[in-house]
This record gives C-alpha cells, structure tokens and sequence, in this order.
C-alpha cells in the first residue's frame, strides 16, 4: 500500500553544505522540501579538513545561497597558502599563492559541527515555509521502489516516504548511491583516507604565531618523506581558535604498507617544523576521520537514477587539485544545480527529466571537467602504469634527476603552481614523496628546534570522542573474519591498531590443540563511520541509526 | 525598464526578488527581457506565476452583482467572508434561491447573516444551547453514545492527578519526576491564585488556592496488585494524597480496568460519580483539574483512554508544564466572534516537534456549553528533575473500593516474555573483571576469574568489552559467562564494590567511568604503562594467569582479606 505513504516535492537526504545548498535553492522556488540528517545535529557527522573555497567560475558559491555565511559559520579567510617539502629536518617550502589564488573568489577555513549545525537551521527556516522541513537524528537507509523505479526512501525511524525528487547528499558513504548501485566500496585506490586532529590554541596565538590579523588565516600543506613512503600528504589550517592538522593518503598505499594512520599524523605533529606553531602545551580538542572519493576515478559521469540525483561525495565529487583538495564547493555547486534541475523539469511539466538535465548542468557549468580533467585521463592515468612510474621515479632519485631539480632552484616552486601540471600529475610514489624529497634535499635547509609535542594515544582519543552507541546493534557486520579477508582493517582503521584492544578491530589466534586460526574480531563501539573498513574488509557497511554512533563537536 | 532585469540574475536570487514586486506590467516588462535574453524556463514560470497571482488579486467580485451560478460553493464561502452589510448578503440569497438553490450555498450566505446580526447585538446577549442533534438533524450523532458529553457545564474541578506507573511492584522513575514537578507546580499555584475581594472566601487572607481560596492538592493515583505498598512513597515525593486500588487481577497492566479504575476515581464525589461513588469523603469537586501520565507505552495507552472517557483532551509526549492565563480570540472557545478572553488557571503543555528544532504549547480550555477538564499531558520520562524524598512529609491515604467487572478482564494474558534482566553485578562486596589480557588462552583466564569469585564470599565477576566483542572461542563450560550482560563501563554496568579487581585490563576511559568509584582497585597487568596503572590503588605488574591463582590462595587462606582490611582503614 505504498499510495499511503506521505509524500513530499523534494526529499534531501543529508544536511551538509551539498543538502543544504540543494534545499535552500528547491526552497527558494516554492518546492515543497523535507530534509532528512541521521546526526542529533548536522554537522556532529561530518569532517572535512577544512579549507572551503569559492570559485569565481563556479555558477554557486555557498555565500550566495546563504547570505551571512562567512560571518556567521566559517571560521578565518586563508589568505597564505605554503607547500612545505621534507626530508629528515630539511624543508624547502614553496609559496602556493598563485594556486591557491587560481580562480578563488574565497577560501575560508571551517569547523563543520560549527558550519552544518548553523546551515541546518537556515535551512529549516527556508523549507517549512514550502510545508517542509529539516529532520534530525533520521536516517535514511534505503530507496524506496515501484516495480524497478526508485520512488522514494526508506528509514529506520519512519514510514517510507515518497517524493518528486530525491536529493542524495548523505556524504562519501552513501547508502542511496550504493542502493542504486552507482558507487561501491570495491577498489581501495578509488579513495583516499583522511585523519585530522584539532588541536586548541590561546587566545591570540594565531595571530602571533602564524602572523597573521585577527580575520585572516594561513593553510600549510605538507610531503615528503615523513610519511613513510606512503602516498599523500599533511595539512595545518588555522580556525579561529584552534588548528586542524591532519594528513590525507591514497588508502591502497594504507593498505599495502599496513600503514597506522594515526601514527603518520603524530609523525605530522611532531615534526619540529610544526613545533613553534603548536607551541609547547598540545591540546587535542578532537580526533576524526574520514574517506575522500578521489574524483578523478569515481565521480559519477551520471550521478542520477529515476528520481534519485546525488550530489557531493556522494556522488564522488571531490577534487584533488595536486595538493590543493576541494571538494565541499563542489557539493554546494553541484546541490543548487540539482536543485535548479529538478525546478527546470517540473516547470516543463516533466519531473523525471531532473536527472538528465543536472547530468547536462554538471558538463555546461565545468563541475565536471574540474572534477574528472581530461588531461589527466589521457595523461595522469599513464603515468600509474607499474614499470612507467617506477621509471619516472627512478629517475627523479638518479643523479639526472637531482640535477635537473637542483637547477630548476626557485622555478620549481612556480611549477607547483600551476593548475594545469597540478592536474595532470599522476598518483604514484613520485609526486607525494620523491619528488618533495629530493627538492628538500638538494633545496632545503635544516629547521632548528625541537618538537615537545606528544599526541594522546589511540585509546584517549578514542575516549575523548562522544558515542551514543546502539547497544545490540552494530552497524558494521564482519562478513569474512578471517585475517586474510579483513586484517587490513586492523592497521587501516583509524581507530584500531595492531596490538590495541580498545580499537574497532583486532587480530587475535583462536582454536586450540594446535590447529590456531588468525581472525579479527569487530566491536562498533569506538567506530568514527569513515567507511574505510567497508573498502579494505569484508563487511556489510551501513551507519548507525538515526541520532546513534560518533558525535563531533568540532568536525 | 524594470527595476530588475532577470538576466543580470541567477534563478536563486530571483525568487525572492520577484515576489516583491507588485507591478504586473514590470513583470511583463522582466518576462520579455527574459524571453529575448537567456529564455531559462524556469525564471519565466517564476515571473509568470507572480503576474497571475497579482491578476488575481485584481479580480475582485462584486458580491451584489456576481453571477453565483458561476460559482463554487467553496467561492461563495470565501466571497462572503469579505461582506458586512446584511442587505447584499439577503440579495444574495435570493439569488441563490432563485438560481441554483444549493442548501450548502444557502448555509453558507445564512451563517454569514447570523455571524453579523449576532455582533451588532448589544453585549451580555446569552448564546443559546442548541443541543447537536437539534443543530444538526440531518447528523449521524457518533457523540451520543459517549453518556457525559454534555453533562459538565460550569463543573467544578480541583487538584493536579499524577498517575503513578508501577513495574514489578516500584515506582518507575518517570512517576517520581511527575511528582516532583506536580508538587512544584501546586505550591506556585497555591500561592499564586489567591482570594480576590469580590469574592471573599477564606478567612486566611494568606491562602490560596481554588476560586475560594482554599489550595489545591498534588493527588498521586497508584493502581496495581501491590499498590498499598507505595503510598508512604508517593507521599515522600510530593503528593498531598493519594488514591489507590489494589486487586491481584491487576498484576499487568491491563487497560480496561485500569482506565474504569481511573475515571470511577476521577469523578468520584462530583455530579457525575458512578452509583458507587456518589458520596466519597475525600472529594467533593466533579473531576480533576489536571491530569498527568507518564508518556511510557503503558501511560501512553492509558492516559488517551482517561481523557478520552473523561470527555476532554490530551496532550501527548509533553517535555516541559507550566500553569499561567492565556487570552484566546478564538470564536469556538470565546463564545463571541471578535471578542478576546483570558482564561486563567491554563496548564501550558509543551511538546517538541518532530526536528526538535520548534515546540507546540498545547491548551485545553472550556468552551461555551462544554468543559474541557481535566486538562491532561502525558510526560516524556527524564524531562524533569527526580526530587529529593522527604520520609517526613505526611499525606492522606485513601483506599479507593471498587468492584471489578469481570468483562474488563475479557483479554487473558496467555502468554508472556520476561525481557532478559540480566546479571545485576552491583552490591557485591568485591567484582573480579577480566580484559583482553586473556587472550592467549582465554578459557583458562575465564576459569582463574571464576576461581578468585568463589574464594570471596560475595564477589561477582564481570567483563571488559573487548572481551565481549572478541573473537575468542571459548569453551563451554565457560561461555555462559561470556556475555553482554556482565560487561563493565560507559555501555555496560557501572559497579563501586569495595573491592575491584581487574586483570589483563587496560583501563581504557570507557571501562574506568564503569569501576573508578570503587572504594579499592586492584590491577593486574603485563604493561607497566597501561591507563590503569594510574587509577588502581594496587598494581601488580604480571601475568594474569601466574598472579591470579595465587591471589586466590591469599583470599583462602584469609591473607588478602586482612590486607586490605588494613588497607582500607588508612
């Protein structure tokens, strides 16, 4: 009896900055608009690293569908971007200026507890006007279906309802996506895993450390070889009164290394070059993770089935600009389009076109070209084939090589420049360590001073963090327990370690009389929901019920 | 030129511009900019939706010339709304007569001329009862069958009801925070509402309470088969009385007879008591002023049964109450179209939303010919404070008589679950808890936990939750003790026995805030390091499956009892 279902014009699955640009600009034309968030508050699911930009080419910046967002939900403007190459205590750092000033209109720094928690309220003002709303701690699991057609959603807390348009913003794990099945969790080298650490900061030193006014704010990013061989990078931005520092790595690169997240972030923190700007007293505010779609490989050229158009991360829309990241301006672009699509098709009298005309948008606005470069496609995928990248990285180390670097001096730091090579750049091995090393090296010089910082360790972390936990409910299922299926998890989760009890998984021996088998077992309990074990184990992966699991409080 | 070109705009900002413009000629003007420029069909629609809207507004009727043929009745309702002068409105009637004579058209005309006749008389004019079945012939009466529909007018009513929700024969907590919050509510209202001079009253011009001054009582019902038991309790949280019946039919909770049992207590003494209960010592008002239930499954069902016989309304799920005026316009409740009036003594009952983000206050107020009492809520368990008991507080008991009908236990509970209580690792002298620490041979480190339980005379043994959740095969002989059940910390059990002892457990915060209370810890780990080091007040560094035997040869033979004995003395 499905026709007993409420029914909503447009329903918005996922309060974020893509939700909520998607419910603002349906509200906006009259549509009838219910927003559906699974957190107690939006926000207190989600983490970004923090940088968020406004593109002057982008038809939609956040500022314009929210007026009074800068002032009231992000944090400083970045008006300095640095690239800092490492080997050992050598650092040569690059002035990223013109890249980060490549087609910005803004970049600001945010929180996004802070930032979430104050578009939501904007948002529910707007659609309860058009007989809607914004719902909290509702989760939505499933797609409602026709016969085959997606009609509607399903939830853990409430009926099923139905609706025009489905606005799938529910974030890089997206059950919706999943559901139908336009994204899975298969291919570890499709993502990258990002882990953050907010750390607190006396009143005025900010200003003082990063010399800097009271508005404005400096990103620096991080590569090299203080992350052990593993494929990304690290990043510090300063909040209004806080840091966020974190590092950001290919997860295939976590996996074959059985890499610990958390220790190449406290490789990160205390590094000496990092030791003046943290000061002596760290105080670690809160600890976070999450999964970055590398946008290159999985936004959805075709984001959209029946009714349902995704948006964000969930559809895959996440740009890695070398290593500038951008990915929430893309969300807002990407949800107003939407937005404007699905208004588009109803004022033609014809709803189910929304989804053919956003696909259309996306290409007539450069969303997608930003996100997928053709460049790349014919020339970055290249450049990852085996014998070809260690060819080029060999050479890079080889004599030839320093050379060439070392007489390129100061013009290397205008090739970190440029948008066009940094978009070009294959993921190997090359571009994240060797080639930042060996400029550190044959360009660099030494920081002086020493590091007194010393990160709380994984269980204080971890009881630092805020959980309502669903008692009797996990969310994560182990399909496979064996080590060999979903003993990744152990090292690649960012809460659990090997030999660590307190973690989300850990490996253990059972059997007795000889015959011992090397398992993992799974406690949900201190899990962060940043889907990195649903790609590297063998898992059935969805979030907690509405209002359940991990709360941020900074994000 | 139009003040806005919409081609200078994104579709986003649009909207809002364009609702407010009023100008249809400058909309026209925007719409050919736009059909010449960027032709987006969505701005045209926007821009096209706004003129019709404006158009309309334009078209007025006029009511003495309409052509109401032409018209829904749904038209002529809204057409009429606007008309003050009775002359036009019989004109108009005459013309529906005369043209297609719809009795609903002719309805709607008539109330109108009746609504303006009626304000223009002088005020003080009575309304009149016309009972619904006169009002109405044509009217199934679905209302007939509820007997006390009509017969409270002007009752009396007095004191705040608390239905007090038992289970396995105690008080739930939510009845104990309803109680407190009644008390906290009556005292303020007691000495709010005092005597006016008009009316005189009391001779105590200090006391308030009712219309004549005399306070109003905080009445705790208690239905149940050991409900006697209860009533000093009641009494220590706040109520001025109590009513209870007790049967052992009334076991479970059983709606039938609970909301008889309710609503025979209710009315009791008033004008509409049951044969029995016509004469009652302890009441004599015709029903309760306010009523309060717990929102639990049980509350839930009952309270919408109570309020529903007691002929009055609910407000379910309610998170916060407070007693104050409140001045209501509305016609149904005032009597008099226009006319504004306070009502005084109005429980405020406020519910959150769906979102959480927006409240409702809910009212309940008498109309003309009709009481609504007693105002009723059912409250969400944890929205208000349990008060402090005070054993001295003295109340009235009354043991409320009553024959059960035997039909009201027509359902039979054939059948029913104990939902698993579990294992109650609190009051024991002593817990011995085991952590991951066993992993090597995890059912010989469950047996040495259990051996060291029974060496104690009353130890109970319990668990970390990274045993619970791991992988470990365990015997057996020892599995029935490897369960959620016997977890301690954050989601588990929280236990301060005088003695805890905690082997091959780390001490992560989630255990520590289930144990840290206990009065002696002591802790047995291979790490040096381990956060539990810094919060036991004993730490042996080692093995669990080397110490813990000996540990339980210490307690047979008496050794460990007398250590810490002198321990805990210092």
């Amino acid at each position: 009896m499905t026709d007993d279902y409420e029914h909503y014009e447009a329903v918005v699955v996922g309060a974020g900055p893509g939700g909520a640009a998607a419910a603002a600009t349906l509200a906006r034309n009259g549509i009838e608009t219910l927003v559906l968030e699974r957190g107690v508050d939006a926000g207190s699911k989600n983490v970004s690293g923090g940088l968020l930009y406004a593109e002057e080419s982008s038809p939609y910046t956040i500022d314009d569908l929210f007026p009074g967002f800068r002032e009231e939900a992000s944090d400083r403007e970045v008006t300095e971007h640095y690239i800092h190459n490492i080997a050992g205590r050598n650092v040569k750092t690059f002035d990223l200026h013109d890249l980060h000033h490549h087609d910005t209109e803004w970049a600001d720094s945010v929180l996004r507890r802070k930032m979430d928690s104050w578009l939501a309220r904007e948002v529910h003002e707007m659609t309860r006007e058009t007989g809607g709303g914004l719902l909290t701690e509702v989760r939505v699991n499933g797609l409602l279906r026709e016969g085959a057609e997606i009609v509607g959603v399903t939830l853990d807390e409430l009926d099923p309802i139905k609706a025009d348009v489905i606005i799938g913003a529910d974030g890089v794990n997206s059950e919706l996506a999943r559901d139908a099945g336009l994204m899975d969790w298969e291919e570890p080298d499709e993502w990258f895993q990002g882990v953050k650490a907010v750390a607190q900061m006396p009143e005025g030193a900010i200003e003082e450390r990063f010399d800097v006014d009271e508005d404005e704010g400096v990103a620096h990013l991080f590569s090299g070889d203080l992350f052990e061989n593993v494929r990304g990078g690290g990043f510090l931005y300063t909040n209004d009164q806080s840091l966020s520092i974190g590092t950001v790595f290919h997860l295939d690169s976590i996996a074959d290394q059985r890499a610990e997240p958390q220790e190449l972030l406290d490789n990160l923190l205390t590094h000496p070059l990092l030791a003046d700007w943290i000061g002596d007293e760290y105080t670690e505010l809160e600890y976070s993770a999450k999964l970055v779609p590398d946008s290159k490989k999985v936004a959805h050229p075709s984001p959209y089935r029946d009714r349902l158009l995704l948006v964000g991360d969930a559809a895959g829309q996440m740009q890695a600009q070398g290593p500038i990241i951008k990915g929430m301006n893309h969300a807002v672009t990407a949800g107003a389009l939407a937005a404007e699509a699905f208004v588009d098709a109803k004022s033609r009298g014809d709803t189910s076109a929304a989804g053919e005309r956003y696909v259309t948008k996306l290409e007539n606005e450069g969303v997608m070209d930003k996100l997928r470069p053709t460049r790349y496609r014919t020339l970055g995928r290249l450049g990852e084939v085996g014998p070809v990248a260690s060819a080029m990285n060999a050479v890079t180390d080889s004599v030839v090589g320093r050379t060439a670097i070392s007489a390129l001096g100061d013009r290397a730091e205008s090739l970190f420049n440029s948008p066009f090579l940094m978009g070009m750049l294959p993921d190997t091995r090359m571009g994240y360590v060797t080639v930042p090393t060996v400029v550190a090296e044959q360009l660099g010089s030494p920081v002086e001073g020493e590091s007194t910082v010393e990160p709380p360790e994984l269980d204080d972390r971890i009881g630092d963090l805020t959980y309502d936990v669903d008692e009797g409910n996990p969310h994560i299922e182990l399909r496979d327990n064996s080590f060999a299926a979903s003993g990744t998890a152990v090292t690649a989760c960012p809460v659990s370690a090997k030999d660590f009890g307190g973690g989300c998984y850990r490996d253990e021996y059972v059997g007795s009389n000889g015959t011992e088998e090397h398992v993992v077992s799974l406690d949900t309990q201190p899990c962060v929901e940043c889907g990195t074990c649903a790609v590297v184990a063998d898992t059935n992966w969805t979030h907690p019920r509405g209002g359940k699991g991990v709360e941020y409080e900074q994000g | 030129m139009p003040e806005i070109d919409p081609t200078d705009h994104e579709i986003a900002e649009l909207g809002p511009k364009i609702k407010d413009v009023d100008d249809a000629d400058e909309l026209r003007e925007m719409l050919e900019l736009e059909e010449s420029g960027e032709d987006r069909a969505p701005v045209k629609t926007l821009i096209e939706s706004r003129i019709e809207k404006l158009e309309e507004e334009d078209e007025e009727v006029d009511p003495s010339s309409a052509d109401l043929d032409d018209m829904t009745v749904a038209d002529i309702a809204n057409l009429v709304r606007d008309v003050d002068d009775v002359t036009v409105l019989e004109d108009m009637l005459e013309r529906e007569q005369a043209g297609q004579d719809r009795k609903t058209a002719k309805g709607q005309i008539e109330d109108r001329i009746e609504s303006i006749e009626g304000s223009e008389d002088e005020a003080g004019e009575e309304l009149e009862y016309v009972p619904p079945e006169e009002k109405h012939p044509d009217l199934d009466h679905p209302t007939n069958d509820k007997q006390w529909v009509e017969n409270i007018d002007g009752g009396t009513y007095r004191d705040m009801w608390v239905y007090c929700e038992t289970q396995h024969g105690e008080l739930i907590d939510v009845s104990r925070e309803m109680l407190g919050k009644a008390r906290e509510l009556m005292d303020d209202y007691n000495d709010r509402y005092g005597v006016s001079d008009e009316v005189g009253g009391s001779e105590d011009s200090s006391s308030g309470g009712d219309e004549d001054g005399n306070p109003e009582d905080v009445v705790a019902v208690l239905i149940g088969d050991g409900a006697s038991d209860l009533t000093e309790e009641v009494i220590a949280y706040g109520a001025d009385r109590v009513v209870y019946h007790e049967d052992d039919r009334l076991e479970r909770f059983r709606h039938e007879p609970y909301t008889e049992i309710f609503c025979s207590m209710a009315r009791a003494g008033g004008q509409v008591a049951d044969e029995d209960h016509e004469d009652v010592e302890w009441k004599e008002y015709d029903e309760p002023r306010y009523t309060v239930f717990p929102a639990t499954n049980n509350g839930r069902d009952l309270s919408a049964l109570v309020q529903g016989e007691l002929d009055s309304g609910l407000a379910s799920d309610c998170s916060g109450l407070y007693i104050e005026e409140a001045m209501i316009s509305n016609p149904a409740k005032t009597g008099k179209p226009g006319d504004s009036k306070e009502f005084d003594r109005i429980l405020h009952m406020k519910r959150p939303d769906f979102s959480g983000f927006e409240y409702s206050t809910i009212l309940c107020i008498d109309k003309p010919f009709r009481d609504f009492h007693p105002q009723g809520a059912s409250v969400i368990p944890g929205s208000f404070e349990i008060p402090e008991a005070d054993p001295e507080r003295e109340g009235e008991v009354i043991d409320f008589d009553m024959d059960l009908n035997d039909d009201w236990f027509q359902v039979e509970v054939t059948d029913f679950d104990t939902l698993d209580s579990g294992i109650d690792l609190t009051g024991h002298d002593v817990i011995v808890a085991m952590g991951r620490g066993i992993g090597d041979a995890p059912t010989e480190g469950i047996e040495l936990g259990l051996d060291l339980v029974d060496a104690f005379d009353d130890a109970a043994f319990g668990l970390s939750r990274g045993v619970i959740t791991s992988s470990y095969d365990f015997d057996g002989h020892v599995e029935q003790y490897i369960g959620e059940d016997r977890q301690i910390g954050e989601s588990g059990q929280v236990v301060e026995p005088d003695v805890y002892i905690a082997a091959g457990i780390s001490g992560a915060i989630q255990h520590k805030v289930g144990m840290d209370e206990s009065d002696t810890i002591i802790a047995i780990n291979t790490d040096p390091d381990a956060d539990i080091s810094g919060f036991s007040d004993y730490y042996i560094e080692g093995d669990l499956f080397e110490v813990l035997p000996r540990l339980t040869e210490a307690v047979e033979s008496g050794e460990l009892a007398a250590a810490v004995a002198e321990a805990s003395d210092d």
